[in-house]
């Protein structure tokens, strides 16, 4: 319980939702304080991330590894201030615990508040200034366009636009890792 | 081709029908009067523009065309005769794969006309679907840009005629697609309808062999129902592959006399029973048969009842599949047992008589 309390005031800390940024006006953050508020009242932590994601709806879908069972890993669904899981995510092959350990990313390492400037740069970067966010997604992985074998947390933001789709990767701390427009 | 004097030729063209682009009426019988639909294109445009695509017929036209001035701009136009023309519609440049183009005072919408009469023509004189409009643009593989009709028929979805023009009508070509591939025909053959349509009689389908009326659960067991497809085949069954689930008996066996036909027999769990399909085997799969008594059939509901058990990380997991074969090495044949539960899949592997070969989650 203790444990749980300081969670909620590590995020109570630090606001994860933007909705007064400037950059924000097409794209209703959704209200991430909330969501790991109430998730903080239902598993302990730590809260580790196997993979978020950020629709263009607002709805919210994060995958973690159960710390009791650390080979499973289980989705919660967050809709407008609505929560739902765990849902048993089901594998094509079963992941070892080790790899699940290595692949997850711990919850209070991710900067959130940088995520309205990332749209912001991702929109400079893509020359597309009217981009809307079309899915936001944080996971492991090797960046794209070049070879690499980063296997770093990673950020991707798609966008699209009439006209165009775009995505455009960063590293946790905001840094561009690669930029792809169709 | 004078792409570059073409372009301001039309932006000239357009500066003086800017204003009628509101009013921008399609021609009622646009394949009778081809200028009045291009110049109901360049109004509603209303820039310089260089054009993909262009689909003609008397019911609808409409156009992908590129910005002269921006080159990752596109557009789609849509007319409807006698109706007012929208505004373009956006085009995703990443979903423009071939970028193949005419500038569009090149375009030539009376040669389309005279290549869509003539593609009716063909279609009368040699039996094919009657056609509704004529594309002009590129192949699939980005080459030949030109008109194109594709003439298809009733008795057969896998042929088509296919007859090119260039974009000034000239040079018609024509090819046929059967089941072998591209050939060419003749277009005098077609204009003289010499060149008929393939016509394929429809298959006759088997009728399925009802069953019992017992509902059946064949991972509890198949011998019953194996006897029946053997009766139907008229012979000791020469198997390629087993597929058993919950509700579904799929045999696959060599014919009797061939192991280069390969015949696919379905069971349903009402019982129901048909010949599903039968096709040439394919020269580098493990063509080698093998028999009911090559296999622990007896054992097999029993086998398959224990797989779960097998694998103890995975406590509340269900039998999925069952497959037999000899697998890509063609050795004597398995029994190949999928499980899953709400996370994942496991395998558990026998050998023919039995014998527990493997077990493991995937």
């Amino acid at each position: 319980m203790l444990r749980a309390l300081l969670l909620v005031g590590i995020l109570g800390a630090a606001p994860l939702f933007a909705a007064t940024a400037p950059d924000s006006v097409d794209y209703a953050w959704p209200n991430l304080t909330d969501f790991f508020k109430q998730l903080a009242g239902r598993i302990p932590p730590p809260v580790k991330v196997f993979r978020l994601k950020l629709e263009r709806d607002g709805k919210v879908d994060l995958w973690i590894q159960d710390q009791a069972q650390r080979d499973h890993i289980d989705s919660w669904e967050y809709d407008h201030g609505s929560i739902k899981g765990p849902f048993p995510v089901k594998f094509d092959h079963y992941p070892t615990v080790e790899a699940l350990d290595h692949h997850v990313i711990e919850l209070t390492t991710i900067d959130f508040p940088r995520l309205p400037g990332m749209l912001a740069s991702a929109r400079e970067k893509l020359k597309m200034p009217d981009a809307r966010v079309f899915l936001v997604e944080l996971e492991r992985g090797d960046s794209h366009g070049m070879l690499t074998f980063s296997d770093i947390p990673i950020w991707t933001l798609h966008v699209d636009s009439p006209r165009h789709d775009g995505r455009v990767e960063f590293d946790l701390g905001g840094k561009v890792l690669n930029v792809d427009k169709d | 081709m004078s792409t570059r004097t073409s372009c301001f030729g039309l932006a000239l063209a357009v500066a003086s029908t800017g204003a009628l682009a509101d009013t921008a009426i399609a021609p009622v019988h646009p394949l009778q009067d081809p200028a009045a639909l291009k110049a109901v294109f360049a109004a509603r445009i209303g820039h310089p523009v260089f054009v993909l695509r262009f689909g003609l017929g008397e019911h609808y036209a409409d156009t992908l065309v590129q910005n002269a001035a921006a080159s990752d701009e596109f557009d789609r136009f849509q007319a409807i005769p006698g109706q007012p023309m929208a505004e373009g519609e956006p085009q995703k440049a990443g979903g423009i794969d071939c970028k193949q183009k005419i500038a569009f005072a090149d375009l030539d919408l009376a040669a389309g006309a005279r290549a869509l009469a003539q593609a009716r023509e063909i279609a009368a004189a040699n039996g094919y679907k009657p056609l509704e409009n004529v594309e002009l643009g590129a192949d699939v593989f980005c080459k030949d840009f030109g008109w194109r009709a594709i003439l298809l028929t009733e008795g057969d979805s896998n042929a088509m005629l296919e007859i090119t023009w260039k974009p000034d009508g000239s040079a018609p070509k024509a090819r046929q697609m059967r089941d072998s591939g591209w050939s060419r025909v003749e277009m005098k053959n077609l204009l003289a309808g010499s060149a008929k349509a393939p016509v394929t009689a429809a298959k006759a389908e088997p009728a399925p062999i009802a069953g019992d009326g017992r509902r059946r659960n064949f991972l509890a067991g198949i011998e019953a129902d194996l006897a029946r497809v053997e009766t139907q085949v008229g012979a000791p069954l020469a198997f390629k592959h087993i597929g058993i689930d919950a509700t579904q008996l799929s045999v696959e066996v060599f014919p009797p006399g061939t192991k280069k036909r390969v015949a696919t027999w379905l069971v349903n769990d009402d019982g129901d029973l048909r010949l599903w399909h039968e096709d040439d085997t394919i020269a580098f799969d493990c063509n080698k048969p093998f028999a009911a008594k090559d296999i622990a059939l007896a054992r097999l509901p029993e086998l398959i009842a224990a797989a779960p058990g097998l694998i103890p990380a995975m406590p509340g997991a269900a039998v999925k599949n069952v497959h037999i074969t000899r697998g890509v090495f063609c050795n004597a044949p398995s029994i190949d047992i999928q499980i899953e539960d709400e996370r994942g899949y496991g395998d558990i592997e026998y050998d023919a008589k039995g014998k527990l070969i493997k077990a493991e989650v995937r």
